[in-house]
This record gives structure tokens, C-alpha cells and sequence, in this order.
């Protein structure tokens, strides 16, 4: 452990020049003239660049980091303020689409609760206060916690801990796919395997919500739409909460939580001894597991009958190639795998990734093993200075992590971040970040971009709030003090990254740069791959029979995973299964409310080891009857006025049970305990009724119609 | 006839069957309704205090309304319309009582309307003049109200003559134009009468709106063909004004709206709440000004079985409407009807079926007819009744229609309730001023009553012809000479 | 006097003329849409740009739940199946109906002739144009409208966009005071942007010069937009090849599979969105 001066001199010279000399027309600090008062104030260029056209927009590329998808962007601006976003046409991400959450960017960009000063104890101060009060306490052991991190910030942090005697970075997602990737890099070899569901004939997701917030929707998504072109592709989930995905299912299977590996391993059974697929290349052990998964035995440990896996597995025999994906536990997405295996969708709806010639820029994924090793190292008293970012977890961990307490043994907490949230008020000193929209960096998607691409981030137009300063301009004042070496030649981020992609372009010239940004990417070399198959595999089936209520938390693409919460759009958003609002809700089975004794807008408490949250119940066909789900995103104590008290938090509650195989903590194994409260208020959704009275609104027809017309089998 | 000149009066006794004793001097009538328009006593204040806080509210909530925007009101995205409507079409509707009786009966010659239609045209007037605010409050642009009018705007944009609002807002104007033109007119030998009784300010007033008015067999002549005229004009205009107000509903596609007989059926609740007010003013004017002579008992049987009559006409067309839609193919029309009958709107739904249908019936008791206070109560029922229809007919539809996504209960806001409560204060402070700078009884019309009832034939014609109002004329002969009988 | 009667009889002649075929023959353009239900997964992607792009206020938790919000485009979401039989009563097992519903831009709209002041109207581009500062917020055309799109502005908006979040503001339309209907336009600001750069650049338009908001965020491509008088428009090849027809509500299909079909059709409203059915494995 070294110490750590942070020198005020270089800091400051990075303050207030982030961006500056770039392909950039702004105009001067907007005012604050707000609508309530009535007042407009319009600011006109004295010398605007020569393609700016006042009363026409001009378009800048560069990356939405709503999610860790890293989708392209294309950001309207008109007279220097950025109006809308769109997807950019030109990133084989997202293919010019855009989700809600991307839409909603602009509002975490225009925030009125955005921290606009730095902060020391809870009170307002100056840069030079603030990196003074980090010093303070002198070095030791610094590490940082992160979300998922790509592309050149990763480098400059990775510089940083190095240079700082080589503390841990923890990458923290609550919203992960870390057990596909574990399961995947054992089995065949590649965590991140390429997934083309447009090829494929039929999909089979157990627990992934690829549509909604699993790995890359909206890539998902595009895809989607050239699925169910003829040939109609076929969709099934087993979940046990009905998802984005699983709304969308030709077949939706309701699941009792973490049997999703019996389900599929039934399947499997199915497969080997009513068709024939052969279980070649796997493991003895594997293949004796399936043998004994018989439709009896699933049926007890999921809820799910023969008749329903025999469909399952005929679905996937008479629509090939197919593509089974997991996600969850461990050995859900290994008994996926081997279900890809069996059916030959290795090297058609599977494809190899390409290896990223530059692997320090690749995406580190987040993980809640993460969050739990952080938590242990903290209340060890490990951590002497913790710099905070992109994650929120005195929100996000279950209260048996102990994340108060281990925060308070931590020395020093810089949070660097745009909002007060209840992890930043915990935190010594608050560094304010620039929003996405106002700063620099490189993206490296984990998933679907193509092979190497690497997506810009540009400012759209100039920072709102002047004391704010850019991820990367922080990272590399940081480093530079650190004492790291061969960062001194750079006055700011923008200056870093030009070198950084002027040699990766081969060219410093400017119009080769200005290409780069007009495309939003550009891409690094890459190493080609093989799948190595791993049959070798033991999957362990959790005994999931029958027992009370089990919490699940989901994850809805909107909120995610609190994060944007504080965003008016997608608090007003409806829900896109419940269509509820500004609330939360629990999700319960028609039995399980007459069990317990409830009905539509009745309060309910649940109560696990961990604590317990109050609120109203959605009654629905869509979940499994051992089940509440209660989806993740509000019951913020501390998030601004659009987020706080809001809602309930369904995360603080749950039991920390880890996953042997991934660190990950469970979701869905928290027994709960059920009680009305005796309460009831309306919830406030967009329509009170599911049916449509006889009229031909959303009308269907069977597939059987669309294949005569269309075309496909 | 001739026999019972001397005996008293039946209806002090409560057993007259004469719709007015033909013996009340000329002089009385005078006396009897000029009396009526002196200083008011402590009874008319606590009415007028009535009536003014009821407008102090509803001026409040407006403006409340015209800060805030219509959002207090309670109305939403299915409720669009709700209780400014249904009461605007409420007083449109009472504003029918005093075309029917002043131009329909007289044009049947009807006489027993003479001593009440002066306070029904009142009443027609006021009603409409209250029924005007509502179009205008309702609007989310107030400020903006006379686009609907056809001027010639510095845009060239005119009104869009295709919308029933449009025929609404020309209906109504044309229609109150004429009513108030009609009362005046009619008023005019009555307001002589006042100039020539009156002093001070009221004889300053009474010379302006007289018109110089001599009384003459010219003048005379004048008045009554334009005054039948007058009433010619007003009666298929009173029937399309409310015609007009129904394509509000009819002209529009929704479900429980977009019903052919809403005209015929709106008519006709009109000229039923228009009666069932006749009676109600009726029993107060009675009871406060003494008008036991002029507003008696038989008179007050034939409202009441006028008003019976129309109300099963009414019933008669609300049956039909119902009939219309359960034999019909139209699941969303049926939707709203059943939920009417046994949604969370049932029961006003059922109030109105009762007080609309079943109360009329207590109409045809006479003992119910004698006793006032109960009379009076069935009537505001009745009332009740026509309004909760009014209610009845746009709500229940807003809250369903064609869409799932627009079914949503939604029960009134305190501005629409103020607002509402204040039409009736604004009217009654209107009437209440009125009945106490103007007649409430036709003087010269209740003369002539009693002149036809009579018979009495003069012997000094040439005299008679040539009278003046206030003038008293020769004794007349209580017995008829041979020669002038002219075949009793 | 004989101009007169001639400009009457002219005119007659034309609007009579223009009625045949969905009245169409002197339009310039005919905008119109495909929403594949099959397609759209309920994302809401729509429904939030819609937000951003049209200056939407947001209402809050208390008003949206007394039914005064302003999503001009909504995503319904429906649990029935009615034409395809009740899925299983246990479990949603054939997932959810999503359905976007937005101003239908009919060609016989309910909601036009109604306007006491004229405030509604059919362009000559076929679509149902809001004219916010004529509006005198009467409200008849919100009780007309079948499809329950019309949102009228029943508050100033004001709050909703605190410091500095007016800056988002897409000055290219109005934010519109209180007492004044609003509802989709089609992104008329784009359509009418779109043409005027057409023109400039000294060409015709050509289909996806144009994208509505929506349509442009929707990640399966599941809304088009574009104009039906131009044969080569992805949206005029769809309507003709589902046998949908301007102008008539019985429409006369050789393949009764086809699965296009506009809804409340039976009302004769000559909606512009046409639906392709969601279709399922039964």
C-alpha cells in the first residue's frame, strides 16, 4: 500500500477543459430561467460552427450508457442543447433502435436533482476542498466500486489501482448474466457466445428476459423482428414470473423459482428418450442426471406436468435450429448449454465470439459477487479509500451483506456521481460527474456489437453544471497524481482518447478522427475463435420442491435496477406487464391471494429473514402459484424527488444465499412469510381491465393461419 | 251564473271549481298584483341571501376553474363531459315551461293559462339565461368563447357550421332573444298599468319600457297579432332548441348517444321539467304574494294533469329508448344500458325511473293536488328526477363507450358541485328580482279572463271601446239584456 | 347569383367524387400505418419517445390515477385471447396482447365534425390535425373519438418540467397551455420537416424520408409509417396485400387468412392504422 497525494495543481487543470477544441458547437451557460416563472431566455451563437443552421438539428453519435448494453446513439442538437435521442443507424448493436430506457437519457441528463457542486460531509465545497479531503486520511489500501466498465475508462482505472499499490476493482451489476457466462466458458469455451435468434427457428429461454434486460435487449429485439418473420419462429419461457420475454411467448411455462434446471433437464429426458437426440460428448455424470429428470420427478420439484415438456421438447425438434439460453443460477444456464449441445445449435444459432485484440478494454461485467466481497473486505476493515461510481449499494445488497456497517469502516468514500442516492449520503466526499451526454469515453460492448467494435461516447453539447467534470477527466487526474507513468503528456481525457484511438486507427489526422465520430465506432482487431466443448459437466438440481412462498425480484426494462427511478418518464411509464405506476407492486397468483385472502389494491407484508416490505398485490395468471415477485427499481429512501419514497425495495430483503458455482446471490430462493395488512388503495395503473369485452382490438390468430398466408412450416 | 254573484268565494273554503271567480274587480287584480311588487319582507331577503351565496360559490369555483384549469372539476380522459352539460341541458329543458304555456295554450286558446304564464316566461327567460353560462364555463378556454359566433374575424375563420355546439349556440341565442322579446312584448299594457300606479325610479322605469303605451283599440289591435305572431314563431322554436341540445348526444357515434328518438324524448322532458316548475313557482307565488285568487286550485289541477300527461309521454319515449336498445344488436349500447340499471351509477338511475315515472302518479290525487306542501315537494321530485336524467344520459356513456381502455367510474369534483348549486342561486336571484320590479301576474291578461268568463255585455260600447288602462269604466249590468245576449 | 349556384354544384361534384375510394383524390399525401402485433413486444420504447419527441407533460402518481395523463401513444396490454379460445386457467400460457394505440387518423373521423370551432381537421397529407391555439377546449371531439385517444390539457404543465429539464423541450412544436386537446399527429413536425427538405433538396419524398418518433425507436420494427399514395411505400404494399380499402368498412377479401384489419372498422371511421394479428403456436 502506497500513499496517495492527490495534487490539487493537476486535478484542476483537468477541471473545465473536458472537451474543449472538440467538433463541438455550444452555447454559453444556459440559464435557469425556468417555465414556472414564465421566463425564456434564448442564448444565440456569436460563432457557431459552419454546419449549424439555427432551427435545424445537427446529430452527434455516441453511446447510451442507461444499461451495460452500450447501444449507439444518435443525440438531436438544436442550438446547442440535446433534444432527442435515436438510435445510430450505423451500429450493428442496436441497428438504429432505441429502448425506453435510452429515450429516458436525456432526463438523467437534464435532471433538476443533479449534484452540481463537490461535497465534503454532507456540505457544499470546491474541488480543491474536496481533493483535499480525500488526502486527508492518507493512503493505504484504495480500491474501487464500479458498474460494468469498457473501453479506455477501464484502462485509466486499472492505471490508477496499479499505480496505488493494486487494490481490487469490484464490478458490481445487480442485473447480470454472470451465470450464462460462467456455465458457457466451462461448457463450450466462450462466455460470450454470439446468439442469432433471427436464425434460429425456435428459441427456448429459461429465466432469461433477452427482450427486457438480459445481456443486449434491443439487439435482442431487432433480432426478434426477423424471428417471427416467415418462417415464424417459436418462442417458450419457463420463468416463474411472467417477464417482457415471457409475455411474449408462444408458450409461457410458469416454473416454481430455481427449478428452472429440473425443467430443463427435463426437457432433455424428453428429448433423449421420446426423439432420439443423442447426449454424445457429455459427461457420464450429465447423462445420468437427464435419465433420472423423468416427467414425474419434475413435476415435483417445478410444477411443470409431462405434457408440458413433451410440447417443449417437440417444439424444439420440429423447428430447427433452435437456441436454448439460462440465466439465474449456475446450473440453469449449464443444463442450456447442454441442451445446445444435444441439439446440434453449436455453430448456427451459437456462434464463436472473436477475441478482442485488446483485452484491457474489454467489458469487466458486473456481478453481485462482487458486491458481497466488497461488503466482506469492507466490514473486515480492509478498504481505506473506496472511489464509488455507476453503483448503488447500500440500495442494491440484501440486508445481510451489512452494507451500513461496512461502509462506515471504510476511511474514506468518494462517491463520483450525478445524484444523491442513499449509498452517495453515506459517502465522506461527493465528486460531481458529468452526465453521459456531456462527456468522453470508449464502449466496448460486451455482447453483439460485432466483431472488435468499439462505440465513442461524445458530448452532445456542453456541461449543464460547470463544477462537473467527466468519468475519464476524473480517472486521469487520478492516475496522473497517482505517480502512474506516461500520462503526464495529457491535459485531459479528450486528449488521452485521441492518442489512444489515433493509434489504434493507424492515422492522428483529423479527418480520419472526425470519421470515427460521425460513425459513433470504430473497430480493433480481433483474434478469431473456436468453440472448445467441455461435455465434462456437473449440474446439481436444487430441491425445489413444494415449500410456502418464495420471493423473486425482477428486473423490468424501465427502472432496471433502481437506477432510474428518478427519471419521470419511466416512473410514468406503465409497467409493461402490470401497467402500473409511480408504485410498486407484488405479483400473486389467483390461488395464492384466495389463500391468503386478498383481492385487487389489498397491502400485503412480506416478510423474510432479512426485513420486510409493505405493498399491494397484482393478482395475474402469469405467475407461478409459489411465487411473489416483487420487481426491483423503487423504494428509494434517498433519490431525488421523482424516486424517493416511492415505492418498496425488494433487494434489501433478500436472504444472502450465494450460488456455489457463480458467488452470485440468489434472487429467487428467500422464503417469505405473507400477511394482509388490511389496507387498501386503488393502483394506479393504465387500464383497469385485462379484457377486451368482445372487441376486436389485439386480435390472434393461429400460427397454423399465418403459415398459409406467409409462408414457414 | 248570474245567482252566485253574492256568494262567497269557494276557494276560501277549498271546494272551487272555477278556474277564476268572474266577479273580481278589475281594480282588485290591480291592487292584488301591484301589491306584490312592494318592499319585500324578511322572507324575500332570506331567499335573496339564498341565492346570492349560492353565486358567490359558484363565481369562486370559476375562477378556481379559470386559474387552475378543469382538472378540479374531476373530468378525465373517458369523462369529457359531465355535470355542466347534463345541467345545461336541465335549464334548457325548464325553459320550455313558459313557451308551452304562453304560446302553445294560447294558441289553443287555453285561458286558464292567463294568470300563470307571465312567471312561466319569467322562467323561460331566467332558465335560459342560466343555461347560457354553461356552454361557456365548461369550455378549457374560456376567454375564447365568442369564436363560436359568426363575425367576420381578421383570420376569415368561421365557426364550423357542421357541429351540433354550433346550432347549440345560434338555437339558444335565437331562442332567448325571442323569449325575452316575447315577455317583454306581452308585458307591455302590464307595465302601463305599473307606470300609471307607480312613483320614483319605478315610474322612470315603467315610462322607458312601456313604450308609451295608451291602451288604445289601435294599439290593441297591434298587440295581438303580434303577439300571436310572436307565439307562432316561439313554438317550433322552442321544439328545435331542444332538438338541437339532444343532437348534442344524438349526433355523436357513442353508445346510449347516438339514438334517434332523442329529440321527441328530450322535448318532451323539457316540457315535463318546464310544468313540474310551473308548479313548484306556482305554490311559492301563491303562498307569498296572496294569489289565491288568480292562482287557484283548478288551475293548479290542470298543470298537474298537464304535467301527469307529459310525463307519461316522457316515460312512453324512455321505455322505447330502452326497448331500442335491448332488442337491438349493439353490445356497447346495451353495455351502457345495463350498467345504468345495475353499474355503480344504478341508483340515480332508479332515483330518476321513480321520480320520473312512479311520482307523477301522486299527481293524480287530489288531496295530494289541495295539500301545498306536499305538492310542492313532489314537484322539486320531479325535478330532481328530470335532472338526474339529464346526469344519467351523459355519464353512464362516457363511463364506457367502444374502448376497454376508457371504462373508468368518475364521480363529480367540489367546482362542478359548486358551480351546479350556483346556477340555482344565479337563477333565483334573477326570478327574485323580477317578481319585484315586474308583475308576476298578467294584469291585463287576467282581466280578460274574467271579462270572457262573465259574459258581460256593455250597454255603453262606445264608452268601453274607447277606455283607457286605470280608467274605471261604466257599472256594468249583472243581469244581460235580451237584445244583447246574442243566444246564451 | 348563377356563380353562385354554379360553385355549389362544382363543389358538390368534387366532394362526392372525393368520397369514392376514401375521398383521397385530392390529397397529396395519405399517411398511414402497419403495426405488426405479432412484432411488438410491449416494450414501451414507443410510448417514452413519444414523450421526449411531442413535449408530454408528466402528470404524476395522483392524476394519472384519476385518468388526466397525456400518453398520446399507450401500449395496452390484454390477457384474453377471445379469438383463439381461453388459453389455460391456470397460467397465462400464451403470454400477453400488447396492442399500441395512438390517433388512428381516420379518413371519416368522428372527432372533426364536431369541432365547434373548427380546431380539427383533415390535412391534405390524411392526417387529423390539432390546431392548439383555435381549440377553445369544448371537449366534444374527445367524447366522439371511439378509440378514447384524445387527451385534453386539463392543468398548466408547467411543473413538469423543473430546472433545467425545459431545456429537453423539442421547439420544433408547442407546449401547450391548459385547457386545449392534444393528441398524436404523426409527428407532423417531422412530416411537415421532412417534405420542406425534400423540396430544398430538389427531390421527391421518398419512404423513410419520413420516420414518426415511434417508429423510429421501435426495436422489432414493428410500426411503419409511411404514405399511402406512394406505390412504392412499404405501407401501401402492405394494405394492398392484406386487401384493406379506403373508404368502406366491409372489406372484400379473396383470402380470409389475411391478417390485416383496423380496428372498430364496423363504425365506418376509415382508421389509417392498419393491424396485422398477433399470432400464436395453438
Amino acid at each position: 500500500m502506497t500513499t496517495t497525494k492527490i495534487d490539487r495543481r493537476n486535478f484542476l487543470k483537468v477541471l473545465g477543459l473536458g472537451g474543449a477544441g472538440a467538433a463541438l458547437a455550444g452555447c454559453d451557460m444556459p440559464s435557469y430561467a425556468t417555465l414556472e416563472e414564465g421566463e425564456e431566455q434564448v442564448f444565440s451563437y456569436l460563432a457557431p460552427e459552419e454546419y449549424v443552421i439555427p432551427g435545424i438539428g445537427v446529430w452527434y453519435a455516441s453511446t447510451c450508457l442507461q444499461c451495460p448494453a452500450g447501444c449507439g446513439v444518435h443525440g438531436r442538437v438544436r442550438e446547442g442543447r440535446a433534444l432527442k435521442l435515436e438510435g445510430n443507424p450505423k451500429t450493428k448493436l442496436n441497428a438504429g433502435k432505441l429502448c425506453q430506457m435510452g429515450q429516458a437519457a436525456l432526463q438523467t441528463h437534464y435532471n433538476p436533482d443533479r449534484i452540481t457542486k463537490p461535497r465534503v460531509n454532507g456540505k457544499d465545497a470546491t474541488w480543491p476542498e474536496a481533493l483535499a479531503a480525500i488526502n486527508e486520511k492518507g493512503g493505504g489500501n484504495i480500491v474501487w466500486l464500479t458498474g460494468a466498465i469498457s473501453g479506455h475508462q477501464r484502462v485509466l482505472l486499472d492505471i490508477h489501482l496499479k499505480a496505488t499499490g493494486g487494490g481490487k476493482h469490484y464490478a458490481v451489476e445487480t442485473v447480470n448474466t454472470k451465470a450464462w457466462e460462467a456455465a458457457s466458458a466451462d461448457i463450450i469455451g466462450d462466455a460470450h457466445p454470439n446468439l442469432h435468434i433471427d436464425k434460429a427457428r425456435a428459441v427456448l429461454s429459461f429465466n432469461a428476459d433477452f427482450l427486457g434486460t438480459w445481456m443486449s435487449p434491443v439487439k435482442f429485439m431487432t433480432d426478434y423482428g426477423r424471428f417471427r418473420a416467415a418462417p415464424r419462429g417459436v418462442l417458450t419461457v419457463v420463468e416463474p414470473a411472467m417477464s417482457l420475454s415471457g409475455a411474449n411467448a408462444d408458450h409461457w411455462v410458469a416454473a416454481r423459482p430455481g427449478s428452472e434446471t429440473a425443467v430443463a433437464l427435463g426437457v432433455a429426458h424428453v428429448l433423449a428418450s421420446k426423439y432420439g437426440v443423442t447426449t454424445t460428448g457429455l459427461s457420464v455424470s450429465t447423462t445420468d442426471t437427464i435419465a433420472t429428470m423423468d416427467a414425474s420427478r419434475v413435476a415435483a420439484l417445478s410444477g411443470v406436468d409431462g405434457a408440458t415438456l413433451s410440447k417443449i421438447a417437440r417444439t424444439l425438434v420440429a423447428n430447427s435450429p433452435s437456441l436454448v439460453i439460462a440465466d439465474g443460477h449456475y446450473d440453469t444456464a449449464a443444463a442450456a448449454q447442454v441442451l445446445n449441445l444435444m441439439l446440434g445449435n453449436l455453430g448456427s444459432t451459437l456462434t464463436p465470439s472473436a477475441d478482442l485484440g485488446a483485452p484491457h478494454l474489454t467489458n469487466i461485467g458486473g456481478t453481485t459477487q462482487a458486491l458481497t466481497a466488497f461488503a466482506e473486505d469492507a466490514n473486515a476493515g480492509a478498504i481505506d479509500i473506496a472511489f464509488i461510481t455507476g453503483v448503488n449499494p447500500m440500495f442494491t445488497a440484501p440486508y445481510g451483506l451489512n452494507m451500513m456497517d461496512a461502509l462506515d469502516k471504510i476511511g474514506t468514500k468518494v462517491a463520483i456521481t450525478m445524484f444523491e442516492d442513499e449509498t452517495t449520503t453515506a459517502c465522506d466526499v461527493v465528486l460531481p460527474l458529468a452526465s453521459p451526454l456531456e462527456d468522453w469515453g470508449t464502449h466496448v460492448p460486451a455482447f453483439g456489437a460485432g466483431a472488435g467494435q468499439i462505440h465513442i461516447q461524445q458530448p452532445l453539447m456542453e456541461k449543464l453544471h460547470a463544477d462537473a467534470l467527466g468519468f475519464g477527466d476524473i480517472l486521469l487526474g487520478l492516475a496522473q497524481d497517482g505517480g502512474a507513468d506516461g500520462l503526464d503528456d495529457f491535459e485531459d481525457y479528450y486528449g488521452y482518447l485521441r492518442t489512444a484511438i489515433s493509434a489504434l486507427i493507424g492515422s492522428d489526422q483529423e479527418a480520419a478522427w472526425n470519421a470515427v465520430l460521425q460513425a459513433g465506432q470504430t473497430t480493433a482487431p480481433t483474434l478469431e475463435r473456436a468453440f472448445t466443448i467441455n461435455g465434462d459437466v456437473t449440474i446439481n438440481v436444487a430441491d425445489t420442491t413444494a415449500h410456502g412462498l418464495t420471493l423473486v425480484t425482477t428486473a423490468r426494462q424501465g427502472l432496471y435496477d433502481g437506477r432510474h427511478a428518478n427519471l419521470p418518464w419511466l416512473q410514468e411509464a406503465p409497467d409493461q406487464i402490470s401497467k402500473a405506476v409511480w408504485d410498486s407492486w407484488a405479483e400473486i397468483h389467483p390461488k395464492t391471494a384466495t389463500k391468503i385472502g386478498v383481492k385487487d389494491g389489498d397491502y400485503v407484508s412480506i416478510q423474510s429473514k432479512g426485513g420486510s416490505i409493505t405493498t399491494r398485490v397484482f393478482i395475474y395468471k402469469g405467475v407461478h402459484p409459489g411465487t411473489i415477485a416483487v420487481p426491483m427499481g423503487r423504494g428509494h429512501s434517498h433519490y431525488g424527488r421523482y424516486a424517493t419514497d416511492v415505492g418498496v425495495n425488494p433487494l434489501n430483503i433478500l436472504d444472502v444465499d450465494i450460488d456455489p458455482r457463480t458467488g452470485e446471490i440468489n434472487t429467487d430462493t428467500t422464503p417469505v412469510k405473507v400477511k394482509a395488512t388490511g389496507d387498501n388503495r386503488y393502483l394506479v395503473r393504465l387500464m383497469d381491465t385485462d379484457k377486451q369485452y368482445g372487441r376486436k382490438l389485439a386480435a390472434t390468430i393461429p400460427a397454423s393461419q399465418f403459415h398459409r398466408t406467409e409462408g414457414g412450416a | 251564473m248570474a245567482d252566485k254573484t253574492h256568494q262567497t268565494p269557494k276557494h276560501l273554503t277549498g271546494e272551487q271549481v272555477k278556474d277564476i271567480d268572474e266577479n273580481i274587480a278589475w281594480a282588485k287584480i290591480n291592487a292584488d298584483v301591484l301589491r306584490s311588487m312592494e318592499n319585500p319582507r324578511r322572507g324575500y331577503w332570506v331567499a335573496m341571501f339564498i341565492s346570492v351565496t349560492l353565486f358567490a360559490i359558484m363565481i369562486y369555483a370559476e375562477i378556481f376553474q379559470y386559474m387552475f384549469g378543469m382538472g378540479p372539476a374531476g373530468l378525465n380522459t373517458s369523462h369529457m363531459w359531465d355535470l355542466y352539460i347534463s345541467t345545461f341541458v336541465f335549464w334548457i329543458g325548464m325553459s320550455h315551461s313558459g313557451t308551452l304555456l304562453s304560446a302553445i295554450l294560447h294558441i289553443v286558446h287555453a285561458d286558464w293559462r292567463k294568470p300563470i304564464y307571465r312567471f312561466a316566461e319569467a322562467m323561460t327567460t331566467f332558465s335560459l339565461m342560466t343555461a347560457g353560462i354553461f356552454p361557456i364555463i365548461h369550455l378549457g378556454r374560456v376567454w375564447n368563447f365568442y369564436w363560436v359566433m359568426p363575425y367576420m374575424s381578421d383570420r376569415g375563420l368561421w365557426p364550423n357550421f357542421r357541429s351540433p355546439l354550433i346550432w347549440d349556440a345560434f338555437a339558444i341565442s335565437t331562442y332567448l332573444t325571442s323569449s325575452i322579446l316575447f315577455l317583454y312584448i306581452g308585458m307591455i299594457p302590464d307595465l302601463a298599468i305599473c307606470r300609471d300606479n307607480a312613483q320614483g325610479w319605478r315610474k322612470t322605469l315603467y315610462s322607458w319600457l312601456s313604450l308609451g303605451w295608451r291602451g288604445d283599440d289601435a294599439q290593441w289591435r297591434s298587440f295581438r297579432v303580434t303577439y300571436l305572431l310572436i307565439a307562432c314563431f316561439l313554438i317550433p322554436l322552442a321544439v328545435s332548441v331542444h332538438s338541437i341540445v339532444s343532437m348534442d348526444f344524438a349526433m355523436s357515434i357513442m353508445p346510449g348517444w347516438h339514438v334517434t328518438t332523442f329529440p321527441p324524448y328530450f322535448v318532451a322532458g323539457a316540457l315535463y321539467s318546464g310544468c313540474a316548475a310551473i308548479i313548484t313557482l306556482f305554490i311559492l307565488l301563491r303562498y307569498f304574494f296572496a294569489f289565491e285568487h288568480f292562482m287557484t286550485f283548478p288551475i293548479l289541477d290542470k298543470v298537474c294533469k298537464l304535467t301527469f300527461v307529459i310525463a307519461m309521454v316522457w316515460t312512453y319515449l324512455n321505455l322505447v329508448e330502452f326497448a331500442s336498445v335491448w332488442y337491438g344488436h349493439d353490445i356497447p349500447s346495451k353495455e351502457v344500458l345495463l350498467a345504468k340499471a345495475n353499474g355503480p351509477y344504478s341508483p340515480f338511475f332508479w332515483a330518476m325511473m321513480f321520480f320520473g315515472s312512479v311520482l307523477p302518479f301522486f299527481l293524480l290525487s287530489k288531496w295530494i293536488r289541495r295539500n301545498m306542501v306536499v305538492l310542492f315537494f313532489v314537484s322539486v321530485f320531479l325535478n330532481v328526477g328530470m335532472w338526474l336524467e339529464r346526469w344519467m344520459i351523459v355519464t353512464p356513456t362516457l363511463s364506457l363507450g367502444y374502448h376497454p381502455q376508457g371504462f373508468n367510474v368518475m364521480w363529480p369534483g367540489w367546482v362542478e358541485w359548486a358551480i351546479v348549486g350556483g346556477s340555482f342561486g344565479w337563477f333565483g336571484m334573477l326570478f327574485l328580482i323580477f317578481v319585484k320590479v315586474f308583475p308576476s301576474v298578467s294584469m291585463y291578461e287576467v282581466k280578460e279572463m274574467v271579462f270572457h268568463r262573465k259574459r258581460i255585455v256593455y250597454e255603453h260600447v262606445d264608452e268601453v271601446m274607447n277606455m283607457h288602462a286605470g280608467v274605471p269604466g261604466p257599472e256594468p249590468r249583472t243581469t244581460p239584456t235580451p237584445q244583447n245576449t246574442g243566444g246564451s | 347569383m348563377p356563380s353562385l349556384l354554379g360553385n355549389i354544384f362544382k363543389g358538390w361534384t368534387d366532394y362526392s367524387k372525393g368520397n369514392e375510394e376514401g375521398g383521397h383524390h385530392d390529397y397529396e399525401h395519405m399517411y398511414a400505418m402497419v403495426i405488426d402485433l405479432d412484432l411488438c413486444t410491449g416494450c414501451n420504447a414507443c410510448s417514452t419517445a413519444c414523450y421526449a419527441e411531442n413535449n408530454l407533460p408528466v402528470v404524476g402518481e395522483d392524476k394519472f390515477g384519476a385518468r388526466q395523463a397525456m400518453h398520446w401513444m399507450r401500449i395496452e396490454r390484454y390477457f384474453d385471447e377471445p379469438d383463439v379460445g381461453e388459453s389455460d386457467t391456470e397460467t397465462q400460457s400464451r403470454g400477453a396482447s400488447f396492442l399500441p394505440m395512438m390517433c388512428q387518423h381516420c379518413n371519416a373521423a368522428p372527432c372533426e365534425p364536431v369541432c365547434p370551432v373548427g380546431a380539427t381537421y383533415h390535412t391534405l397529407d390524411g392526417l387529423n390535425a390539432q390546431v392548439y391555439n383555435r381549440c377553445i377546449g369544448s371537449r366534444y371531439c374527445a367524447n366522439n373519438c371511439p378509440f378514447r385517444v384524445r387527451y385534453f390539457n386539463f392543468y398548466d404543465t408547467a411543473e413538469s418540467w423543473p430546472a433545467p429539464m425545459e431545456q429537453q423541450l423539442n421547439p420544433d412544436l408547442s407546449v401547450r397551455s391548459k385547457g386545449v386537446m392534444e393528441k398524436c399527429t404523426m409527428c407532423i413536425q417531422r412530416t411537415r420537416t421532412g417534405r420542406d427538405k425534400a423540396v430544398r433538396e430538389g427531390r421527391e419524398l421518398q419512404d423513410g424520408d419520413i420516420q414518426t418518433a415511434c417508429q423510429q425507436t421501435c426495436p422489432t420494427s414493428a410500426i411503419l409509417f409511411g404514405d399511402l399514395l406512394d406505390k412504392n411505400s412499404a405501407v401501401s404494399q402492405i394494405w394492398k396485400r392484406q386487401q384493406i380499402k379506403l373508404g368502406t368498412y366491409k372489406q372484400d377479401k379473396d383470402n380470409p387468412d389475411l391478417r390485416g384489419y383496423r380496428i372498430f372498422e364496423e363504425l365506418n371511421v376509415d382508421s389509417k392504422v392498419l393491424y396485422l394479428e398477433r399470432v400464436r403456436e395453438v
